[in-house]
């Protein structure tokens, strides 16, 4: 009874502060809208500029063939210094240069054409220049058969591998499925760390937790009335996201039970309010907390695996990522609602989830105690 | 006017100096976290495990599955008997991608007729399936050109693929992706950190209520904001120069540029990611308010509005509206310009530019935010 007047204490003193929660709705709502709709991880418009010595019409055929969405002509160029120019500039991340000879060489069966990608971003450069061997591949295909008389009937009759590819969950590779879900799942873990460890904060500082204390209320009652609100807060606006959001906005299919969803995300979110509390209580004031968190939230959202899966990590870091909650449950949430995984394929990750949570709840226990103690 | 200035320097200054616990954590955290990242960010798709349904089991189909396993992009999980295991393995994320070779798989291509093989790709994590999928493309490209080789020579036709690519690549000619995830991190950690710390500066004043000392002084409202941003540019300045040292002497990243032209332009960027905080610290009420926004609004959009992941011509247009407001986006270039180009000055005008009138609206902005306060 008495945990229930504290939990109403939290929310009043919660839902005063209007805009609070109107970032926290933003957070849930237009911060997975925009990185949904806005951000592609597949190269689009890749601005490229032509070097064209050939000048023929074979050469404008294959410039013809780099075109939207991949790719986008910024400028023909005329010199090496050009070329250099608009590469170093940043302006054009890649050029095609066609030697003078290439319609000569391509009769023969030889032609040459030189790609130059801008090394810096390598990520885009590497999925660019897949790109480019598809496009030539087909124009090879296609050349022998207009030019050299082979009929197409002839590339079922030779050996050769056709491979034919398919992408399992989310065929399309759209990355709008992918980056709504994610930042719904580092939104979670940001909300649930931050706001947790800031409300304990602030009563520390002005001292209104010493008030608390002499009351009749348990330390445990203090304790998990600090986390209530924020694992409702986090339920409701997590619902709002994955209905509205996912679901309707950027149609990804969600296959996996939400029954099974929910009550882990329950349990991410306590671990890491938990975690907020231990840090709420070594920190003396907001600015100590916020410079714990950030050396926390940073790393755990980066290598969270949806950037480098652990199979790539340094061993190191592999070993690193296993105390990182946010691991186990981007992990799990892909694999429930993407892949519509049941429990058989996500209990290790469940078992990681509750066995941090359970460390964490336990550690910020203790320090809670040690520290508010009466 | 400067002597009042420089007594809110000294008070800002003093104030940072007695807490020596956040002194440590402002020079230890950003160390870390770049370490961190800087090792454990790895966008090479390499390793990625893969396996087998095998079902023809011949030499050439064995040649084909080598092909695979050879590359360094793929590791050898194992060879799976039926198709349930197949969809287990990706459904379990075990396995990143099955290669499936048919029962008439060699066959065919002895008889001179084409095969089909089935890949299976997990597209969970759309960037990485595309990688793999160009991987999956090149190896069979050259497996079929061995192939061909083979055919025309015993059959005396000649056909070959009649155009080739030299592919290169500038600046980063074996596509490390370390040497653009390291300085692109020193620019996101100087985003984030800075933002974060003057976040708090004045929204702690005024829920302490010591903001009323600023009221009711002769101060104006630009040397309040002056005054204390400048101590925090110069802590994070001392940061930066940590960060460099890391990237250059622990990451060993590439670096051909000038390093005054970096520090300098650095300064011009600490100055506009502090202003933002105080931005963010004049418009908030409560201290958890200017938190969750400092937050919020820097730590992922940082990484994937400002074109440190993708370039900012691919997205679309929201996120090409989002990088704008982003300090990263002006700054990243030129970083990335001076570490991997070495350019001279001229090239990043237009940058730097950007990033003095960023610095005028966003000092601009906060005056008049706290000036209307004032009155």
């Amino acid at each position: 009874m008495r945990l229930l007047y504290i939990v109403k204490k939290e929310f009043l003193q919660l839902f005063r502060d209007k805009v609070l929660l109107f970032i926290l709705f933003w957070a849930f709502s237009g911060m997975i809208y925009t990185s949904g709709s806005g951000l592609s991880l597949e190269v689009k418009n890749f601005p490229i500029i032509i070097y064209d010595m050939s000048n023929s019409s074979e050469s404008r055929e294959i410039i013809s063939k780099f075109r939207k969405p991949y790719f986008k002509i910024l400028a023909y160029v005329n010199s090496d210094k050009e070329l250099t120019q608009w590469l170093d500039s940043g302006k054009a991340s890649m050029a095609i240069v066609i030697p003078p000879d290439f319609k000569r060489k391509l009769d023969k069966g030889n032609g040459k054409i030189q790609i130059i990608l801008d090394g810096t971003m390598s990520m885009s450069a590497t999925i660019a220049s897949s790109y480019v061997s598809t496009i030539l591949y087909d124009y090879s295909i296609d050349f022998l058969e207009r030019y050299k008389g082979i009929d197409k009937k002839f590339f079922k009759m030779i050996p050769l591998i056709d491979e034919e590819i398919r992408i399992e969950f989310n065929p399309n590779t759209l990355s709008s499925w992918f980056m709504s879900t994610l930042e719904l799942f580092n939104v979670i873990t940001m909300v649930s760390l931050l706001l947790t460890s800031a409300a304990l904060i602030r009563e520390k500082e002005y001292g209104t937790i010493e008030q608390l204390l002499v009351t009749p209320v348990r330390t445990w009652e203090i304790f998990i009335a600090k986390i209530i609100p924020t694992i409702v807060v986090i339920m409701v606006l997590s619902f709002i996201s994955i209905f509205v959001m996912l679901k309707i906005v950027f149609g990804v299919p969600i296959r996996g039970n939400l029954l099974l969803f929910y009550p882990v995300m329950i349990f991410y979110v306590f671990a890491m309010s938990s975690l907020g509390i231990v840090i709420a209580t070594i920190a003396k004031n907001l600015s100590q907390a916020v410079m714990l968190m950030l050396v926390i939230l940073t790393p755990m959202l980066m290598l969270s695996g949806a950037w480098t899966p652990p199979e790539s990590m340094y061993p190191i870091m592999q070993y690193l990522s296993l105390i990182s909650p946010m691991r186990y449950f981007i992990d799990f949430g892909y694999s429930v609602l993407f892949k519509g995984g049941g429990f058989e394929y996500v209990w290790q990750d469940i078992l990681g989830i509750i066995v941090i949570g359970l460390v964490l709840f336990f550690i910020s226990l203790y320090r809670f105690r040690s520290n508010f103690h009466k | 006017m400067f002597d009042r200035i420089k007594a809110i320097v000294k008070k800002e200054t003093i104030e940072i100096l007695r807490d020596p616990l956040y002194l440590t954590l402002n020079l230890f955290v950003p160390v870390v976290i770049l370490i961190l990242i800087g090792y454990g960010l790895v966008l090479d798709v390499k390793n990625i495990p893969i396996a087998f349904l095998d079902y023809d089991k011949s030499k050439l189909s064995r040649e084909y599955v080598d092909s695979y396993v050879n590359s360094e992009y793929f590791r050898f999980y194992s060879f799976i008997n039926n198709y349930k295991e197949a969809e287990e393995l990706i459904q379990s994320g075990k396995c990143r991608a099955i290669i499936i070779i048919p029962p008439e798989f060699s066959r065919n291509l002895y008889k001179g007729k084409p095969a089909e093989v089935q890949i299976l790709i997990d597209g969970s994590f759309p960037s990485r399936a595309e990688t793999i999928k160009g991987y999956a493309f090149a190896i069979n490209y050259q497996f079929n050109q061995k192939l061909l080789t083979h055919f025309s020579e015993k059959n005396r036709i000649f056909i070959n693929f009649p155009i080739d690519a030299e592919i290169r690549a500038w600046y980063n000619p074996a596509l490390e992706s370390k040497n653009f995830i390291v300085p692109g991190m020193l620019v996101i950690t100087l985003m984030f950190y800075p933002v974060l710390v003057a976040s708090l500066i004045i929204v702690r004043e005024k829920e302490a209520g010591g903001i009323f000392n600023f009221y009711s002084s002769p101060v104006k409202p630009w040397e309040v904001i002056f005054g204390k941003a400048i101590p925090y540019i110069i802590l994070s300045f001392i940061t930066y120069i940590f960060l460099f040292l890391i990237s250059v002497l622990l990451f060993e990243t590439k670096f051909i540029g000038s390093f005054l032209l970096l520090t300098l332009a650095t300064i011009l960027y600490l100055i506009c990611t502090i202003g933002v905080g105080i931005l963010i610290s004049t418009l908030a009420k409560t201290q958890i308010t200017a938190m969750l926004m400092a937050f919020l609004g820097t730590i992922t959009p940082s990484f994937l509005y400002s074109g440190f992941l993708t370039p900012v011509t691919s997205m679309g247009f929201e996120g090409q509206i989002m990088s704008k407001f982003i300090t990263v986006t002006y700054f990243i270039d030129v970083v990335r310009g001076v570490y991997l180009k070495g350019l001279g000055f001229t090239y990043y005008l237009p940058n730097l530019l950007s990033l003095f009138i960023y610095a005028l609206i966003v000092y601009g902005l906060s005056i008049i935010l706290f000036r209307k306060k004032v009155g």
